[in-house]
C-alpha cells in the first residue's frame, strides 16, 4: 500500500492548488474547527447506515439467501471501516470522535445526518423496500456533481467537501493540521474482518488515500461498478451500490458489467420470505414498560450502548479497546436474532431497536 | 482421461499435497493433483465455497453424536475412518478398518478436499531435538536420518504457511528453549491469549513439584502453538516460501509488511482472528483455523490441474525397470455407485500424499517400495489418557479453542529409556471428550434424575462449568507388529483394499500410563479437584499394567507406516523422502516420521514436505 500512497502523493501534491481552488468554490467549512464538526458528521453517516443494514442481515433466516446474507455483511464490514477510517482522519487533525453521545444515536426512521433530507431510512427486515433504501444510500454521484458540505445529495459529494478543506487547511495552517496525537490512531491490528485494511491517518496523503477507500466502496469508482480494492492488493469486488443492484436485479455483474446497464451474469437465488417478519421501526416505547419485550429490548439497547462505549474509548486513545468490543458485537447479533423470534403483533414479531439509553 | 505428462503427478489435496502444489506451480512446475473426494470440497468458487461449508456446518449442527469426520460427507467410492466404529472386541470388520487387534487402532483420518486439516485441532507445538535421537539416546525405536537443525529452516516455512500464533519465549521446557527457535525469531501471529480456565489452573499447577519414582519434576504450564488466526506479530518479517533457481533452495524471503491473515477461504474479511467458536475439532465455522485449502488456493492456477472423485488405486513400474511410469486411478461420478473408469495419471515425478493409511495401502497394493519389507509397519498415534473432574470453582470451560495451555515437563527426560514420553494439553472443553458432555449431563439429569425446569438448569449450570480434563499424549514407539495390511477378502465399493490394522500398546506405553496418572493425581490434588475418572474394562482399548486399568483414546496422529531412514534395507525413504526403490517415487505425509516425539506432527510433517518439495524441484532441474 505505500507504493499506493506514495503514487498518489506525487499527483496529490500536484492538485493540491487546483483543490484548494475548489475550496473556495464551496467552501463553507470555515475553518479547522468547523472540519472537525464535519468528520464528526461523517462519522455519524456512517454509523447510521449500519442499524438499518444490521436489521436486513440478521432478519434473514439462518442457511437462506447466502448470497444476499453475504453481500449485505460485507457491506456492513466495509461501513465499519468506514467509520473508524474516519475517526482516524478527525484524530490526525486533533478531533476528538464523540461515539456513546445521545445525539450520536440516529432515531428510525430518519434521515441521514446532514442530507438533503430526500429518503428516509428505517430499521426493516430484508425485503424488496429496504433493498431500495440501501440503494439511495449508496447512490453514487453524477460526474461532476458539486461538493456538498451540508444537505448532501450523496455521500460521495460530502465527502468531497471535506476533502478540499483538508487540503485547503493544511496548505494554509502554519506547520500543517495533522497534528494529532499518533497513539490516538487504529490500524490492521486493532480493526479486522471487514472491508479491508485500517490504516492510520497522519498526513494530508494518507487522509486522501482513507476518503478515496471510503468512496470507492461505497459507490465506486466515477464510472465504473468496481471499487478500487484491486489497487490495496485485495480481490476485485464491486461497490455497494451495485453490490445491492444484484440482490435488487437478483442477478450477477459481469467481469464487463458498466453503471449504465442492469447486471446481465448469473442469476443469484433471492428469497424475500425466508425472513423473520419483523414489525417496521421497532422502538422500546411501543411496549409497556417492565414488560417481557420492554426488558428484552432494553438488554438489547444496553449492549448497543456497552459497544459505542467501547468504540468510543478505543478511538479516544484507547485501541486495545477494539479488542473487547468484538464479544458485544456478538451479543448484538444473538439478541437481535432473538428479538426477531419474538412475535409481537399482527403475525410480526419485534426486532432490534438501537436506541440510546443510560 | 488425461494424456498430459505433468512435471509432477501428487495425490492427495490435504496439507502435504496442498504445500507441494503451492510450492512447485509456484516454481513454474506443470502439476496434477488427484483427489478421491468430492469437486464440491475443493471450493475453488468463493459463492460455491460458502454453500459447501454451510453444507458442512450445518451437517455438524444436525448430528446428535459429534465425531471428528461428522460434518464431511460419507463416500462409499472413498470412505473415511469414523471413529464411532471403534468397538471392544477385536477381530471386527465392521468399520471401513478391519481391525484384527489385539487392541483396535482408534484414530481417524479424513478423505476429502482439504485433508485433515479439516478437523483438526491445529495445535503446533515443535519437536524436541531429543527426539530424533531416541535409539542414541534412551535405546528406544530408532534415530532420523536428519537432526532436528537440519529441519529448523523448514519449520519455519511450515510455520510461515499455516500462521502460526504463538509466543516463542513461553515455549520452556525439557529441551526446549529459545534456542531451539534461534535468538530473533518470533511466530508470524501473537499468542491465542490463553482461556480464563487456563487462569484458575496455572495459578495451583505452574511451579507445582510433583514426585515421580523417587524424583522431583517442576511442573511448568507455557502457551501452546497454533495455527490459529491472531493479531499479526509486528515483528514477523517472513513473508513467503520461494524458490531460488540459482542457489537450488527454498528460502523464506522478507517483506516489510506485517504477515498477512489469511481468512476463510471464501471471504478473506471471514475468520481474520479466532472468536472462539469452540468447535475446532471438528469443524471452525469461520475458518480462522488452517486448513490446507487455504495453500492450495495460492497455487499458480494455471499451473495446477486437479482432478477431484478420483481414487489412486495402483502405482505403475515401467516393464522391466523401476521407475513409476503412472499413477492408475478410479474416476468415479456417483459417490456411492460401484461404476467407475479407469485412468493413467503421468508425470516426471510422482508424490503419494494422502495419509499414512492411503499411502501405505496404495504401496501395498501395487507391490512397489517395500523392498525393505517396512511399507505397512510401524503405524504409531499418540495414546490419550485422559483424567477429569470437578474444579473447586467454575472454570467455564468451552470459551476459546480446545486447548491454550499445554504443561512440556514430561515431554523429555531420562525416563524415555524406561517409559514413553507426553505432552499434556489442558483441554478447554470440560468433559465432551470422555462423557459427551454437556448433552449427556441433560440426558443424565432428565432421565435419571427427572429433573427438569429451574432444578435442571440449576443442576446444569452448578456442574458443567466446573468440568475439566487434563490428557496425557504418550508416544507411541516404533513397533514392526503395529501394522497395516491388505487382503484380497477385504475391500471397498471401487474394488479398492480396505486398510487392515493389527495393533497393540506395548509395556513402554503402559507403564507411561501408570505415570501419567500418578501425575495427574498429584495436579489435581494441588488443584483441589474431585477426580471422576473412570477407566472401564468395557471400553475400546482398555489395557492393563501393574494391577490397574487404563483407558486409552486415539489422538488422530496416524504416523510411521512408510519411515524415513538412513539404510535401504529398514526404511521406505531416505531423508529427502525419496523412495529407496523408484528414483522418481517420493512420499510425504506423517508416514515418513520414524518415531513421533510427543508434538501433534502436522507442522513437523509440513516442514518435512517443504524438504521434500526442496529435493523434487532440485531433481526436476538437474533433469532438464
Amino acid at each position: 500500500m505505500n507504493a499506493i500512497i506514495q503514487q498518489r502523493q506525487g499527483r496529490k501534491r500536484h492538485k493540491r492548488k487546483t483543490h484548494d481552488k475548489c475550496y473556495k468554490k464551496c467552501g463553507t467549512i470555515s475553518s479547522v474547527k468547523d472540519l472537525r464538526r464535519h468528520l464528526q458528521t461523517a462519522i455519524e453517516i456512517e454509523h447510521a447506515t449500519l442499524p438499518p443494514y444490521l436489521t436486513a442481515l440478521y432478519s434473514i433466516k439462518e442457511g437462506t439467501n447466502a448470497f444476499s446474507y453475504q453481500t449485505i455483511q460485507s457491506v456492513a464490514m466495509e461501513e465499519m471501516l468506514h467509520m473508524i477510517l474516519a475517526c482516524n482522519i478527525l484524530n490526525a487533525i486533533g478531533g476528538h470522535p464523540a461515539i456513546n453521545k445521545k445525539r450520536f444515536v440516529p432515531s428510525y426512521p430518519g434521515y441521514l445526518p446532514h442530507s438533503n433530507n430526500s429518503f428516509i431510512v428505517g430499521l426493516g427486515k430484508f425485503s424488496p423496500e429496504a433493498i431500495d433504501t440501501f440503494l439511495e444510500i449508496e447512490l453514487p454521484a453524477q460526474a461532476g456533481a458539486p461538493a456538498q458540505p451540508d444537505h448532501w445529495d450523496t455521500i460521495g459529494q460530502f465527502y468531497e467537501a471535506i476533502e478540499y478543506a483538508l487540503c485547503h487547511f493544511d496548505l494554509v495552517t502554519e506547520g500543517g493540521i495533522f497534528t494529532g496525537d499518533k497513539s490516538y490512531q487504529l490500524d490492521e491490528n486493532d480493526y479486522y474482518g471487514g472491508g479491508g485494511k485500517l490504516f492510520k491517518v497522519y498526513n494530508l496523503p494518507r487522509a486522501i488515500v482513507a476518503i478515496q477507500e471510503i468512496l470507492s466502496q461505497g459507490e465506486g469508482m466515477s464510472d465504473s461498478i468496481f471499487d478500487s480494492d484491486e489497487m490495496f492488493g485485495e480481490e476485485i469486488d464491486i461497490a455497494h451500490y451495485y453490490k445491492f443492484n444484484e440482490i435488487k436485479e437478483g442477478r450477477r455483474y459481469t467481469l464487463n458489467g458498466t453503471p449504465e446497464k442492469p447486471p446481465c451474469g448469473e442469476k443469484v437465488d433471492v428469497d424475500y420470505d425466508e425472513v423473520y417478519n419483523m414489525a417496521p421501526n421497532p422502538s422500546i416505547k411501543n411496549y409497556p414498560e417492565g414488560s417481557p419485550l420492554w426488558q428484552q429490548t432494553n438488554e438489547f439497547n444496553k449492549t448497543y450502548m456497552a459497544l459505542l462505549d467501547s468504540i468510543h474509548d478505543a478511538v479516544n486513545g484507547n485501541p486495545d479497546e477494539l479488542k473487547r468490543a468484538v464479544p458485544l458485537m456478538f451479543d448484538i447479533k444473538y439478541k437481535a436474532i432473538a428479538l426477531m423470534k419474538t412475535p409481537y403483533k399482527d403475525g410480526m414479531t419485534a426486532g432490534p431497536s438501537f436506541e440510546f439509553v443510560k | 482421461m488425461t494424456e498430459k505428462q505433468y512435471d509432477v503427478v501428487v495425490v492427495g489435496s490435504g496439507i502435504a499435497g496442498a504445500v507441494l502444489a503451492k510450492v512447485l506451480t509456484q516454481a513454474g512446475k506443470e502439476v496434477l493433483m488427484l483427489e478421491a473426494g468430492l469437486t464440491a470440497g475443493m471450493a475453488l468458487k468463493p459463492e460455491e465455497d460458502y454453500e459447501n461449508y454451510q453444507s458442512y456446518l450445518q451437517r455438524f449442527y444436525e448430528t446428535t453424536i459429534k465425531a471428528t469426520n461428522t460434518p464431511y460427507p460419507e463416500i462409499k467410492d472413498a470412505p473415511s475412518i469414523s471413529v464411532l466404529e471403534i468397538q471392544p472386541q477385536t477381530p471386527y470388520e465392521t468399520g471401513y478398518m478391519v481391525q484384527l487387534g489385539p487392541l483396535p487402532f482408534g484414530s481417524d483420518c479424513l478423505r476429502a478436499p482439504g485433508g485433515t486439516t479439516l478437523h483438526w485441532l491445529g495445535n503446533v507445538p515443535r519437536m524436541l531435538p531429543n527426539d530424533f535421537q531416541m535409539k542414541t539416546l534412551y535405546d528406544q525405536g530408532v534415530d532420523w536420518p536428519i537432526c532436528y537443525d537440519d529441519l529448523m529452516r523448514y519449520y519455519e516455512m511450515a510455520e510461515n504457511e499455516i500462521g502460526v500464533a504463538g509466543d516463542v519465549d513461553s515455549q520452556q521446557g525439557p529441551d526446549m528453549s529459545r534456542s531451539n527457535y534461534g535468538p530473533d525469531y518470533v511466530f508470524p501471529m501473537d499468542k491465542i491469549p490463553q482461556s480464563y480456565q487456563d487462569q484458575v489452573w496455572i495459578k495451583s499447577t505452574n511451579g507445582l513439584d510433583v514426585s515421580l519414582y523417587g524424583k522431583t519434576y517442576t511442573v511448568n504450564c507455557i502457551s501452546m502453538p497454533q495455527g490459529r488466526n491472531s493479531t499479526p506479530n509486528n515483528d514477523y518479517r517472513y513473508a513467503d516460501t520461494v524458490w531460488d533457481p540459482a542457489s537450488q533452495s527454498l528460502n523464506l524471503i522478507t517483506t516489510d509488511k506485517n504477515y498477512e491473515v489469511v481468512g476463510a477461504t471464501w471471504n478473506s474479511y471471514t475468520g481474520e482472528r479466532c472468536e472462539g467458536n469452540a468447535s475446532c475439532v471438528p469443524i471452525c465455522p469461520v475458518q480462522a483455523k488452517y486448513n490446507a485449502l487455504k495453500t492450495l488456493k495460492k497455487a499458480d492456477e494455471s499451473k495446477l490441474d486437479i482432478i477431484t472423485k478420483a481414487v489412486a488405486s495402483r502405482v505403475l513400474i515401467e516393464p522391466g525397470g523401476t521407475d513409476v511410469a503412472g499413477i492408475m486411478y478410479k474416476a468415479y461420478t456417483d459417490p456411492d455407485s460401484i461404476e467407475y473408469t479407469p485412468h493413467i495419471a503421468k508425470g516426471k515425478i510422482y508424490v503419494l500424499a494422502c495419509s499414512a493409511i492411503e499411502n501405505a495401502k496404495l504401496l501395498l497394493a501395487s507391490n512397489v517400495a517395500n523392498s525393505s519389507d517396512q511399507v505397512g509397519r510401524n503405524l504409531m498415534d499418540h495414546l490419550v489418557l485422559l483424567t477429569w473432574g470437578l474444579l473447586p470453582e467454575k472454570g467455564y470451560p468451552y470459551r476459546g479453542p480446545g486447548c491454550t495451555t499445554y504443561i512440556p515437563t514430561f515431554r523429555d527426560g531420562e525416563f524415555r529409556k524406561d517409559f514413553a514420553a507426553w505432552i499434556s494439553p489442558i483441554d478447554n472443553w470440560g468433559w465432551s471428550w470422555p462423557t459427551f458432555a454437556p448433552g449427556s449431563d441433560v440426558t443424565n439429569a432428565v432421565i435419571n434424575n427427572a429433573m427438569f425446569g429451574k432444578d435442571l438448569r440449576s443442576h446444569l449450570n452448578a456442574d458443567v462449568p466446573r468440568q475439566t480434563l487434563l490428557h496425557f499424549e504418550c508416544e507411541q514407539a516404533p513397533c514392526a507388529d503395529n501394522r497395516i495390511t491388505i487382503s484380497e477378502k477385504y475391500k471397498d465399493h471401487l474394488d479398492n483394499y480396505r486398510p487392515v490394522i493389527e495393533y497393540d500398546a506395548s509395556d513402554y506405553m503402559r507403564k507411561s500410563f501408570k505415570a501419567a496418572k500418578h501425575v495427574s493425581d498429584q495436579i489435581f490434588a494441588a488443584n483441589n479437584i474431585e477426580d471422576h475418572t473412570i477407566y472401564s474394562p468395557t471400553e475400546a482399548d482398555y489395557v492393563t499394567w501393574d494391577g490397574q486399568g487404563y483407558t486409552f483414546r486415539g489422538a488422530g496422529h496416524i504416523v510411521g507406516t512408510h519411515r524415513m531412514g538412513s539404510s535401504a534395507s529398514e526404511s521406505v525413504v531416505d531423508k529427502n523422502q525419496r523412495t529407496w526403490d523408484h528414483q522418481n517415487l517420493y512420499l510425504v505425509g506423517c508416514g515418513n516420521m520414524p518415531t513421533l516425539g510427543t508434538s501433534n506432527p502436522t507442522l513437523t510433517m509440513t516442514a518435512m514436505t517443504y524438504q521434500a518439495a526442496e529435493s523434487i524441484l532440485k531433481q526436476l532441474e538437474s533433469n532438464n
